[in-house]
């Protein structure tokens, strides 16, 4: 099939063992295949490799065994198209919210005008605006990670890896972002690449998951999550909502 | 910030005053009024001179030009120096930080320079570059940019890989990482090694004109109120180089404060 070919993110048989003084087997024979517009949760133990395999989709790290591929041609580095947000706060401390949201267009070369429209976009859809001119210093970790969020957005990329974005924050926080994340989604639709080990955070807002195994990180088991969007508070109690998180929660730990 | 740090200074200053003031008034008819300078006595020296006669020296040294035009002349040669040899090894710390190969080509020379003293280096300057004001102004440059080099080094090495792999990911090639996110992350370690650097190129210029003291200058001021001796001429020389370093030192504080307001949480 065409479409096979043209999948926006595709890995193939990919390995990844970090050299040092110990080499670590991070992932081992993982094969995934994300469609167009689809919303991919991966889930896994703290180091399973779902980190190295999302850097390696970014572009950061060449996989040491297999390939992988981005829109049917191989990824050779990182790039806007790709848009990364990282585990740690990658904010930038020294820009204000502004000038972080519009980052990736100066980098684009736009001018002033058409940079300033993008991000009041952005920031009226992360209910933002007011603190446009603040310095990350004063938004909690919330606010800021939905910033990095808005400055990968702003570039408009076809592709979205989010790597535990929500991690650091308190359940409440975590769910109030969960939903202004599902929001941009559903108004945006990109393919979303999304990784955690939390399995309600990825029955919450994903299409499938993916589950992967202990050290070195491959597939253990995949779930079709077929709950109707938009989701909301409710969904999280509803029937279908947690049979599938028992079967989540049951192959993880299997 | 700063308001404070002047009130405070003011408060020090005023209550320094006072002290000395007691203490020189006690000591005047108790203190010996000479000293044996390893030859011969000398006599009619004040060790603890009053404010009073501070206050006469002071007002004849500025009068006769001599404390202004001394001022002038360090200052040029601190300033001078300063700002050649800040922007050498800035632009030298930038680039081996930036760039790993230049680190190993500077590396050597850094560990070398970073150990040796710059007033080591005058008789050096000297031969090479004769009396007047190269060698001092060369010296202080050495130390300076040694100190800056290390500074700028720093500062760029401990920009986080996550911030580089951020703007990587959002398009920015290594011109853009470079201006919006190294020396924005490496400009207050820059300043702070400019801050240590100040202090260091007093130190190196006092000195320097201890011991080539030829043209008017505070280091000669100090050298001539010490060969006569004249205490008075000493203190004044003394508190003038302490203004002058905390003079400069504010002015390098103020300059951190602005470049960190990103730090602080009131915008």
């Amino acid at each position: 099939m065409a479409n096979d070919l043209l999948a926006p993110l595709e890995a193939k048989d990919v390995g990844y063992t970090y050299s040092g003084a110990t080499s670590t087997d991070a992932l081992e024979g993982l094969s995934l295949k994300v469609a167009d517009g689809e919303f991919v949760a991966v889930l896994g133990p703290v180091g399973c490799g779902k980190t190295t395999l999302l850097r390696i989709f970014a572009g950061f790290l060449r996989p040491t065994k297999g390939s992988v591929h981005c829109a049917g041609a191989p990824i050779d580095g990182p790039g806007w198209q790709k848009g990364y947000v990282l585990q740690e706060e990658t904010i930038f401390p020294w820009m204000t919210v502004r000038e972080n949201i519009e980052f990736g267009l100066l980098a684009k070369g736009l001018l002033p005008p058409a940079r300033r429209a993008v991000c009041d976009e952005l920031l009226g859809l992360i209910g933002l605006s007011a603190f446009e001119e603040a310095y990350p210093k004063e938004l909690s970790a919330g606010m800021s990670k939905m910033v990095e969020v808005a400055r990968v957005l702003a570039n408009d990329p076809s592709i979205l890896l989010l790597d535990e974005p929500f991690g650091a924050l308190d359940s409440q926080t975590r769910a109030r972002m969960q939903d202004a994340l599902a929001r941009l989604w559903e108004q945006r639709r990109k393919t979303v690449l999304f990784v955690t080990h939390d399995a309600e955070e990825a029955l919450y807002l994903a299409d499938r998951i993916v589950v992967l195994t202990q050290r070195p990180g491959r597939i253990k088991a995949q779930f079709a999550v077929q709950i109707p969007r938009p989701r909301s508070f409710e969904t999280r109690f509803s029937p279908g909502f947690l049979a599938l998180k028992r079967q989540v929660l049951e192959a993880a730990a299997a | 910030m700063p308001a404070i740090r002047v009130r405070r200074a003011v408060v020090a200053l005023v209550a320094l005053a006072a002290v000395y003031g007691i203490a020189a008034e006690i000591g005047r008819e108790r203190l010996p009024n000479r000293v044996w300078l390893g030859a011969h006595y000398v006599e009619n020296v004040q060790l603890l001179p009053t404010l009073r006669s501070l206050a006469e020296e002071g007002a004849f040294l500025i009068e006769s030009e001599i404390l202004p035009s001394s001022i002038a002349v360090s200052v040029r040669r601190v300033l001078i120096g300063l700002v050649l040899g800040s922007l050498v090894g800035i632009f030298l710390g930038l680039a081996t930080g930036w760039a790993v190969r230049l680190e190993y080509l500077a590396d050597p020379w850094v560990t070398l320079f970073r150990f040796t003293p710059a007033l080591a280096l005058l008789p050096l300057y000297v031969i090479w570059f004769g009396y007047g004001e190269t060698p001092k102004i060369l010296l202080i440059a050495s130390g300076v940019a040694v100190v800056t080099l290390l500074g700028a080094h720093q500062g760029v090495r401990s920009v986080p890989r996550a911030y580089l792999d951020a703007a990587a990911s959002l398009g920015a090639g290594p011109s853009l990482a470079f201006r919006k996110i190294v020396l924005p992350f490496a400009l207050p370690h820059i300043i702070a090694s400019v801050r240590i650097a100040v202090g260091l190129a007093w130190v190196t210029i006092v000195v320097a004109e201890l011991i080539d003291a030829r043209m008017p200058s505070l280091g000669y001021l100090l050298a001539l109120s010490g060969a006569y001796p004249r205490v008075p001429t000493m203190l004044i020389g003394i508190a003038t180089v302490g203004l002058l370093v905390l003079g400069f030192d504010t002015l390098t504080l103020l300059l951190h404060a602005r470049v960190t307001r990103w730090m602080r949480r009131t915008a």
